[in-house]
């Protein structure tokens, strides 16, 4: 009795689409990937007088060129799923650019029908539509909608609903492009025609006009040198006759019959000069004020994430291990001693580790998601766009960067807002170098084992700075060879500011956030099985009559882990490290903070954390100063934690990307560790 | 003499001419010279000779000098003149090489009218001596003048566009309003214009294209970034922002030339 319909819902980004989607399919959606891309796809469902109906949330764009994976994702997704009907979700207030998209939309043969959104705020500024009028010159249905309001929402469904079934299609108008271009496209359809499989009308003109605006996918498709001369041909002799690029050209119609529709049914009956939207940007994006404003948001972002979030990531932290204990106590240890162990020491340890710092996510996460549904976002870009463009990134690298001060995994899920893969690639890679919240501990211990209090802060501050120096250095190197190119653009929009959704924020942060706890049950749980195995096996018979602490060094050291450690101990010396640190740095792959723990271990002082005096003393008496130094420095380079590799694996969608990352970061550091163990050696004996 | 024109073959016409020029060169002409020139045989030049002379064109007699009646001179001169305006023709205003201009000269001379001579011939001096000289043949760009306000503009409309650059006393555009033309980052917070041409690299402009900054849109410059680089701007009644170095791609026509001080 049911029959399953598709419905794309696409639009330039910031018209409220995926509002509109939230209202529309409520929490029957999920996020999965475009084949090939890491691209968001979001697909929900719901049901309308009895007829089932699946929604697909496109990426938004402004247009349907080949200009970013976004734009080549939702065409492509247009030409090979031909879904059944195309939502195009128009801010009302925004009407002419929001249009561009739909003189597009109408080339590629899919029924499309117009939800025209934030129709209050068009209203409140004046603006009175004949909506009638506008419907038959676009050739289209519109329903006015409110997203934010969950207004109109059932209106659109009904007209949604009648669009597909009505068996009379709209026929969208053809926008002429001129007599010129006319003529071009009907020669270039001619070739197309005898030299491609292509019949249908419509995509023989889509194709023409696609190849005439230089449109690589397009031209790499036909793949015919004689056609594409010939359309390189067609393309200067437009551009001589008319004095302007083909695709300028084209561009310049669609947007002429935009405007006359526009001019011939809107109507502005107050003029505004000044929004409630330019009257915040005015304060801030002052020239003065502009960057102490945005500097005392970031400080909230991360006193939200870090102060507000440390309560109950020490609840998960107690959680997990009452469930360790009480399975410690329940579970006989004659019962399966080896099943127990790996439960206890393995999964509930390693898997606890990576999930209590979901508290911290979930704030982090909301507080991106307040400042990207807000409109603030795109103003953190434009304030630090001179900055990050120095170093050969975009404006928009800023929010990932600040947030791996807490924590890269989440910080490199955040690179995502980069429209450029180069761009993301670098962020990426140097994001470990930003230290994370995991490797205070690390220096903590350290800092405070061997230096005197007076030179504690600037130490640390040191250690902070030349990650960061480090991380820029990297990046000018990384796109000066590897991704070399040319910068994108940083043409952005930059939105006006609307109050978020709270269905929205929930959306948004659960999203990621389940992104995260899935990474934990998956990826991590299986690394954490293997260092559990590494630094378990293989046991050693130990004198019972020793101290546990000491029989527990005893097992460590010779087990795998220990063993390479030792193995390791020849080509680590040179650096100042012995097999105890090499043995500790194994685990410090599973997390960073787990290095304090395995040091405790080897140096049998039971379980430690930063702050155990016993373990500074020791330590102290191990090493010198300079070791100290290098410890640090080989931390902060070297070997990303195991979450991070899998993030960066999951985001390139390349293992290739993730392993260089792990490899190259790895020998930077022994590099760069070796010549400080070295050259300092010189100097303090 | 019509008459004889008319009825005159090609070949006929092409020994006339020959002789014409020989005459012109040497003085005299012989039928040895005559063979040379023409590529064949000195026998079969005897025969042409022969039927001239029948038709009262030249003066021969076997074993002497060659000379014209005042007949063949005024037709030969005539063939001539068409063959030199075709070939010059075909070279200056078709940019043909020389010599493939020479040998379709030598083959159209023949069958063409006086009339449309003198047109291809006025037309060749008009060329010559446009204001917007230069125009040149490119391979599958056709004809494009390098020498007008805007390369590749065809030449009337360039024409159109330097008399009214003339008429508003600024040559350097075209726009034939008065006001003032810049790029786009020159611009000063609150001051606007209307977008004239977009150039750079295609990415950028494809971008920008996209996003409605299309020429003969207006535009404003809300503000400069707090650190002074990425700058905003409003278009199609919405906010925008963009590198210096991109907006100077954005060449813009400001009205409000008068009040820049």
């Amino acid at each position: 009795m049911k029959t399953q319909y598709t419905i794309a819902i696409a639009g330039n980004p910031n018209s409220g689409k995926t509002t509109l989607f939230n209202n529309i399919t409520g929490s029957h959606q999920h996020v999965g990937n475009y084949p090939g891309v890491t691209v968001d796809k979001k697909e929900g469902r719901c049901e309308h007088k009895d007829t089932a109906l699946k929604f697909v949330d496109l990426p938004g764009t402004y247009s349907l060129t080949a200009y970013s994976i976004d734009e080549v994702v939702t065409r492509n997704f247009i030409l090979n799923d031909k879904p059944d009907l195309i939502i195009d979700v128009i801010d009302t207030s925004n009407l002419e650019r929001n249009l561009y998209l739909y003189t597009q939309l109408i080339e590629l043969e899919v029924p499309v029908m117009l939800a025209f959104n934030m129709a209050d705020v068009a209203k409140a500024r004046g603006l009175k539509l004949d909506m009638k009028l506008l419907s038959s010159l676009l050739g289209a249905p519109i329903i006015e909608t409110v997203g934010n309001k969950n207004k109109g929402t059932q209106a659109l469904l009904d007209a949604a609903l009648k669009f597909i079934k009505s068996t009379e299609k709209s026929s969208p108008p053809d926008i002429l492009l001129g007599r010129y271009i006319e003529e071009s496209i009907a020669v270039i359809i001619c070739r197309l025609k005898k030299h491609t499989a292509i019949t249908n009308e419509r995509k023989l003109r889509w194709t023409a006009i696609k190849l005439l605006e230089d449109d690589k996918e397009i031209v790499e498709k036909i793949d015919n040198q004689s056609i594409y001369e010939f359309v390189q041909a067609q393309q200067k002799s437009i551009e001589f006759m008319l004095g302007d690029s083909a695709e300028m050209l084209i561009a310049d119609h669609r947007y002429g019959f935009i405007s006359g529709a526009y001019h011939e049914t809107v109507r502005a009956t107050i003029e505004t000069r000044h929004t409630n939207s330019d009257r915040i940007d005015e304060i801030v994006l002052h020239r003065v004020w502009g960057v102490p404003i945005f500097l005392g948001l970031m400080y909230l972002l991360f006193w939200l994430t870090f102060t507000v979030g440390t309560p109950p990531m020490e609840w998960l932290d107690a959680l997990f291990s009452w469930i360790g204990n009480s399975i410690s106590h329940t579970w006989s240890p004659d019962f399966m001693p080896a099943m127990r162990d790996l439960v206890i020491n393995g999964v509930i340890k390693g898997v606890g580790g990576v999930l209590v710092f979901v508290p911290n996510i979930i704030l982090l996460f909301l507080a991106i998601a307040m400042l990207e549904d807000s409109g603030y976002m795109a103003r953190t870009a434009f304030i630090m766009d001179n900055l990050m463009h120095k170093i050969g990134l975009h404006g928009k690298s800023f929010i990932p960067l600040l947030t791996g001060f807490g924590c890269t995994v989440p910080a490199i899920m955040a690179t995502r807002t980069l429209e450029s893969r180069r761009d993301r690639l670098t962020t990426m890679f140097i994001l470990p170098l930003i230290s994370c919240g995991a490797r205070l501990p690390i220096y903590t211990l350290i800092i405070a084992a061997f230096f005197p209090p007076v030179w504690r802060a600037p130490i640390l501050w040191g250690i902070y700075l030349s990650g960061i120096l480090l991380a820029i250095l990297l990046a000018k190197l990384l796109r000066k060879s590897l991704l070399k190119g040319d910068s994108v653009p940083f043409v952005m929009e930059l939105p006006p500011y609307r109050r978020p959704t709270l269905k929205g924020l929930f959306l948004h942060t659960w999203e990621k956030a389940w992104l995260y706890i899935k990474k934990a049950g998956t990826v991590i749980l299986g690394v954490s099985i293997i260092l559990w195995a590494l630094t378990t096996y293989p046991k050693t018979e130990v004198d019972h009559t020793l101290p546990v602490e000491q029989q527990r060094a005893i097992q460590l050291s010779n087990t795998f882990a220990g063993r390479v450690g030792r193995a390791m101990e020849p080509a680590i010396k040179p650096l100042g490290f012995d097999w105890k640190i090499g043995t500790a740095m194994i685990g410090a792959f599973a997390a960073k903070e787990v290095f304090v723990a395995q040091l405790g271990i080897v140096y049998s002082v039971g379980e430690s954390d930063e702050n155990s005096i016993p373990l500074r003393e020791k330590l102290a008496k191990a090493y010198s100063p300079l070791v100290a130094i290098c410890i640090m420095v080989f931390m902060l380079i070297a070997t990303p934690c195991m979450a991070t590799i899998a993030a960066t694996r999951h985001e390139s969608g390349s293992w290739g990307w993730a392993l260089f990352q792990l490899g190259g970061l790895t020998a930077l550091a022994y590099v760069i560790t070796l010549i400080i163990y070295q050259v300092g050696s010189l100097f303090v004996t | 003499m019509s008459n004889n024109s008319h009825t005159l073959s090609a070949s006929l016409e092409n020994y006339l001419e020959v002789i014409y020029l020989l005459i012109k060169e040497n003085r005299v002409a012989r039928s040895k010279d005559i063979a040379r020139k023409l590529q064949i045989n000195s026998s079969s030049v005897t025969g042409g000779l022969q039927s001239l002379r029948s038709r009262g064109l030249i003066n021969y007699e076997p074993y002497e000098f060659i000379t014209m009646t005042d007949e063949g001179r005024e037709i030969a001169a005539n063939v001539v003149h068409r063959h030199n305006t075709l070939k010059e023709f075909f070279m200056d205003v078709l940019s043909i090489n020389e010599e493939e201009a020479e040998e379709n000269a030598c083959r159209m001379e023949h069958g063409i009218s006086k009339n449309i001579v003198n047109r291809l011939m006025d037309f060749a001096h008009y060329f010559k001596t446009c204001p917007n000289a230069g125009v040149q043949w490119e391979e599958s760009i056709g004809y494009s003048c390098n020498n007008s306000v805007k390369r590749g503009r065809c030449c009337i409309k360039c024409m159109v566009e330097e008399n009214a650059g003339k008429r508003s006393g600024n040559r350097s555009n075209g726009f034939a309003a008065g006001g003032h033309t810049s790029t786009l980052d020159k611009l000063n917070p609150g001051e606007s214009g209307i977008i004239e041409s977009i150039s750079g690299k295609s990415a950028i402009k494809r971008r920008i294209r996209d996003m409605g900054v299309t020429n003969g849109s207006s535009v404003e410059v809300i503000r400069v970034a707090p650190m002074g680089n990425p700058i905003e701007v409003k278009v199609k009644d919405y906010h925008l922002s963009l590198r210096k170095d991109e907006a100077a791609d954005i060449v813009v026509h400001t009205q409000d030339a008068t009040e820049k001080r």
